[in-house]
């Protein structure tokens, strides 16, 4: 007979109390969508809906632009994510393979800003934005987020992961920097440049605090923010919010399924959210 | 016009940012179509001296003359070098093909894609990996990632040929293969080609010429057969040679070398063999193992601790004095260990040194 592994089973049941707690969350968003009215309201709570509505999402778009909220969301997010990749692809190149006058000091001074929570910025941000007559701009939206210190930082774990000699090997070959750069550097770290494109694309996806301050127009709102103004906008319609949730992070989610191993990897390589 | 100098390498002196002086007063020439080999243990400067020929470093002074000219202040690329990495420095991303197609695609050099093919096919089919140009280097035996390495850094028809120690990397058998094969090309390309090692083996079977390095200086500079047959100083004669030399102290005193239990007169040794006077006093007296061997009239009496046989020849280990010497003998010397036994020095054959390592016979 098989000795039962208490150890092993008690992991077991804190591992699927947290799951479920974890979980559950998203499910009943999900279900939620789909549910009438007067389901998401009765007590006790109905889980699965007895006809999936799903007339809500046609509600959820004829009420408010959400076309145009994704639109917005994916342009800031695609424009943060290659512009900031390419500013920290060059940095990190220069960190690891440049030699420089106070190479050092750079490093320190970029890692002590790395220390300062956005947050604790937020403002003065909004002040030179605001001053630069750039609010409910695209370019207002992307401006703060074009250059990384996380991501650069990040690279240069990667970069300075691929022998010097390569380095060296390219210069004697005849490249430049330039093509060092884009002809091997580049095409050496897609492991590395992939996550960090795909965490960068999130966390522009998921941004919600800067948009909402820079934005005030519905036609610049980005989905996060005209998701909150939903909320209040359609008041008590909670299948239509539950929807209109479910709505804004699909597409993440969808990310996070064909990528989870990515995007775990990444995770995990620095013990740091992206 | 500089065939006999092209490679010059004047009073070259590097000294690290952290005041470590690694290369000191180095000056010396390779001629146009020579293989040189740099050899030296490892830390003895070698490859970065290698590192200032290809312009990875900056010397502090000194000068690098290639044909003529000064290189000290070209950039890496515009110094017509082929450079072959310890570990190949192959781009792993990229095949074989556009490996050694690479220098042809990037900077000045750039040609158009068939002509770049062209070139590269060329060179493939000289170092015989044409078969392997689809497949990346990851798949290749260390052989072959070598094979590629020499096809890349030849590419760009160079002047001048590096390789630092392109034969590490590889196990012993193959290392044989790959050294003469390295040889018997450079030559049919003709290119002047300097290579480092810490293997003297590999130096005097492929080096036109060796240089041997220690602590940042040139010990000497000289044909193979010459830094074993007649080492400028201590370090070379203890260098060069497997199995090693023996060294015995010795007193001069008299007119005679003394040893612990041996007798040498002055006056049998060769004359013409001095480079100093042998003043009195204490020294370092060196015989190559083959040059001593058992004879009845020998006079050094010792008792064979120990016999290794290496193919068609025996070592005799025998401790002398408190150290390890050994006597070269054929296979069919019917000697046993634990036999007392006569060794004779062949006194035409063996070296004297200062204690400070300076050649005196």
């Amino acid at each position: 007979m098989k000795k039962i592994r208490w150890g092993r089973l008690f992991a077991y049941l804190i591992l699927t109390f947290f799951a479920i707690i974890t979980v559950f969350p998203f499910i009943y968003m999900i279900l939620g969508g789909l549910m009438s009215f007067q389901e998401t309201t009765t007590i006790p709570p109905t889980i699965i809906p007895k006809n999936p509505q799903w007339g809500n999402y046609a509600s959820v778009f004829a009420q408010a632009p959400f076309a145009r909220y994704f639109l917005n969301t994916f342009i800031t997010a695609s424009v943060t994510t290659i512009v900031s990749l390419f500013n920290a692809i060059l940095g990190a190149f220069a960190m690891v393979n440049l030699r420089f006058k106070g190479k050092n000091f750079v490093q320190i001074v970029l890692l002590s800003l790395l220390m300062v929570p956005g947050e604790a910025i937020i403002f003065t941000n909004y002040n030179t934005v605001a001053k630069m007559g750039l609010l409910n701009t695209y370019l207002g939206l992307v401006l703060p987020f074009l250059t990384s210190i996380f991501y650069m930082y990040y690279l240069q774990s990667y970069f300075g992961a691929i022998s010097r000699t390569i380095y060296k090997a390219a210069k004697i070959d005849g490249a430049s920097d330039w093509e060092y750069i884009w002809k091997i550097l580049v095409p050496m770290s897609r492991g590395g440049l992939f996550t960090v494109g795909l965490l960068s694309f999130i966390s522009g996806w998921n941004s919600f605090l800067w948009p909402l301050l820079v934005t005030n127009e519905d036609s610049m709102r980005l989905l996060n923010n005209g998701l909150t103004n939903f909320a209040s906008d359609a008041g008590s319609e909670t299948q239509l919010q539950l929807a209109a949730a479910t709505l804004t992070v699909l597409p993440i989610l969808v990310l996070y399924f064909i990528f989870r191993k990515q995007i775990i990897r990444g995770v995990v390589r620095n013990d740091l959210k992206g | 016009m500089n065939d006999e100098n092209f490679v010059q390498v004047k009073n070259l002196r590097k000294v690290y940012e952290n005041g470590h002086e690694a290369i000191k007063d180095v000056s010396f020439s390779v001629k146009k179509g020579d293989l040189v080999c740099l050899l030296g243990p490892s830390g003895c400067g070698k490859t970065t001296i290698f590192n200032m020929l290809a312009g990875l470093l900056t010397p502090t002074s000194g000068d690098i003359l290639f044909d003529g000219k000064s290189v000290v202040k070209t950039a890496p690329k515009d110094r017509q070098i082929g450079y072959v990495f310890q570990n190949y420095a192959l781009y792993p991303h990229m095949t074989v093909l556009q490996n050694v197609m690479f220098p042809l695609t990037v900077g000045k050099n750039k040609r158009p894609k068939a002509e770049a093919e062209k070139v590269a096919r060329k060179y493939m089919n000289l170092t015989q990996i044409d078969e392997f140009a689809d497949q990346k280097p990851d798949q290749l035996s260390g052989g072959q990632q070598q094979r590629v390495a020499i096809a890349r850094a030849l590419v760009q028809e160079p002047k001048i040929l590096l390789m630092d120690e392109p034969l590490s990397n590889l196990d012993a058998r193959l290392r044989l293969k790959i050294r003469e094969e390295i040889r018997s090309l450079v030559k049919k390309v003709g290119i002047t080609t300097l290579f480092v090692t810490h293997d003297q083996e590999e130096a005097l079977s492929i080096g036109d010429k060796i240089i041997l390095f220690n602590d940042g200086v040139i010990q000497q500079d000289d044909l193979g057969q010459n830094l074993y047959s007649e080492p400028n100083n201590y370090f070379v004669a203890n260098f060069v040679g497997n199995p090693v030399i023996d060294n015995f102290s010795v007193e001069v005193k008299d007119g005679k070398v003394t040893g612990s239990d041996f007798e040498i007169a002055v006056s049998d040794l060769k004359q013409d063999r001095f480079k100093h006077e042998l003043k009195d006093g204490k020294y370092v007296l060196s015989v190559r193992p083959e040059n001593i061997l058992p004879a009845e009239s020998g006079n050094v009496k010792v008792t064979i601790q120990d016999i290794e046989l290496i193919g068609r020849e025996r070592i005799l280990k025998f401790n002398h004095d408190g150290i390890q010497a050994r006597s070269l003998v054929d296979l069919e010397t019917p000697i046993k260990a634990g036999d007392n036994i006569n060794l004779k020095m062949r006194l035409d054959r063996i070296f004297i040194f200062t204690p400070e390592g300076e050649r005196v016979y």
